[in-house]
């Protein structure tokens, strides 16, 4: 069984889309081709790629309040290829946004079910994955936190002859359980699509959210806009103001 | 201030810039957006790319009333009109607020009054109903008082509903 995930995310690396097609791939069993889709020169790789796949996992972000335009493009000739050969996908979607509420993909969800309608494919479900941007700076986060750890253990080796410095131990499983906690609902949705692949059934229509107070949450996104504005400059070039 | 974003090509810009302040023609002659937040976090309310919808934000910004007329793309806007939208997320400030029960951005601009769809092409009654919760999504989103989606069996009815 031959399934294609594809990044639907512009970025070139550490987009949130390809971290969460990173875990949806993980919880994926079968032949796995992986795609990045950023612009027109990517359309005909990509489609002779589906041309003998059994499913196609779609993962990228919400852009106003729906599909990015490249990808768009995408499908209108994914349609054509689809119907011309008569394709018999099974399309599943991961669908992430900075906002705190999964359920603002709801809008992307349809326009994938219209598509998959007319292009004569299954749609197969998706996720909707609040707080996308906030879990891929956790991701690196987690991944900057193995790299203290590992220095902990060094220099506590070095200096006090003790390898296994067992506060620096619970201070890393500590940020690791709360990471994993932001992430439940990913990992346990992402684990249900895998499933689903593997028996080629529908997923329904899931929606994550990050599982704090939504006040909270905006609090964090806004800090987190005002440290990375500062380091850009934009909060010195009238940041909120008309231009 | 009306503002008017179209894909219908060079022969209906004349007669539609007669009825708006600015109009916006999604020729697709201009790249999608990299969602690298540069509009927001390093040069306000500017794209950094160099083409025609650079400054696009602050024309969309401004209008009291936008009109988008787009052909059907599975109940959604048109690729050319998307990334006319895509590219104009700096309309909004990247601070956060609640607005209709949910999370959204900050308006740069203030609050606007009408939010006008016009599609056109062959649609589904599925899209119909995908277009309408796009526009009142979108209306949302942006500030907008009110949204409407208005369907056009032909062109030929576009002069009328575009008053």
């Amino acid at each position: 069984m031959k399934t294609v995930f594809i990044n639907g995310s512009p970025k070139k690396k550490l987009s949130a889309s390809g971290y969460f097609l990173d875990v949806q791939c993980f919880f994926t069993r079968g032949n796995k081709v992986k795609e990045n889709l950023r612009n027109k020169s990517d359309h005909e790789r990509i489609l002779n790629t589906i041309a003998d796949a059994d499913t196609v996992v779609f993962c990228l972000p919400l852009y106003v309040d729906g599909v990015p335009s490249h990808v768009l493009s995408f499908m209108k000739e994914m349609e054509l290829f689809c119907t011309e050969r008569k394709l018999q996908l099974n399309v599943y979607v991961i669908s992430n946004s900075g906002f705190i509420e999964g359920n603002q993909s709801r809008v992307l969800f349809q326009v994938f079910e219209n598509f998959c309608k007319r292009s004569g494919v299954h749609w197969c479900g998706g996720i909707g994955v609040g707080g996308g941007v906030m879990l891929n700076v956790l991701r690196i986060v987690f991944l900057i936190q193995i790299g203290i750890l590992l220095l902990n253990f060094v220099l506590s080796g070095v200096h006090n002859g003790n390898w296994l410095p067992i506060d620096a131990l619970i201070n890393f499983a500590t940020q690791a359980l709360m990471i994993i906690f932001f992430n439940l609902g990913v990992f346990w949705y992402t684990f249900r699509m895998g499933m689903a692949i593997k028996k080629g059934n529908s997923c329904g229509k899931k929606y994550t959210r990050i599982m704090i107070p939504s006040f909270v949450f905006i609090l964090f996104a806004d800090i987190f806009f005002i440290i990375i504005s500062l380091f850009q400059g934009g909060i010195f070039r009238g940041w909120l103001s008309k231009k | 201030m009306k503002v008017i974003i179209h894909d219908l090509g060079i022969e209906y810009d004349k007669m539609l810039q007669d009825k708006c302040d600015a109009m916006i023609s999604a020729d697709g002659k201009y790249a999608p957006c990299q969602g690298c937040f540069g509009c927001w976090t390093k040069h306000p309310a500017e794209c950094f790319m160099k083409d025609s919808l650079k400054e696009v934000c602050r024309v969309i910004g401004r209008a009291d009333e936008l009109v988008i007329i787009s052909e059907n793309c599975y109940g959604a806007y048109s690729p050319a009109v998307k990334n006319v939208l895509d590219r104009s997320i700096a309309t909004s400030t990247p601070m956060s607020t609640y607005r209709g029960k949910q999370m959204h951005h900050t308006l740069r601009y203030g609050k606007h009054e009408m939010f006008k769809v016009i599609t056109y092409g062959d649609i589904t009654p599925e899209e119909k109903a995908t277009f309408e919760l796009m526009a009142e999504r979108n209306a949302i989103n942006d500030g907008y008082e009110k949204s409407e989606v208005i369907i056009l069996k032909s062109l030929n009815e576009l002069e009328d509903v575009i008053v």
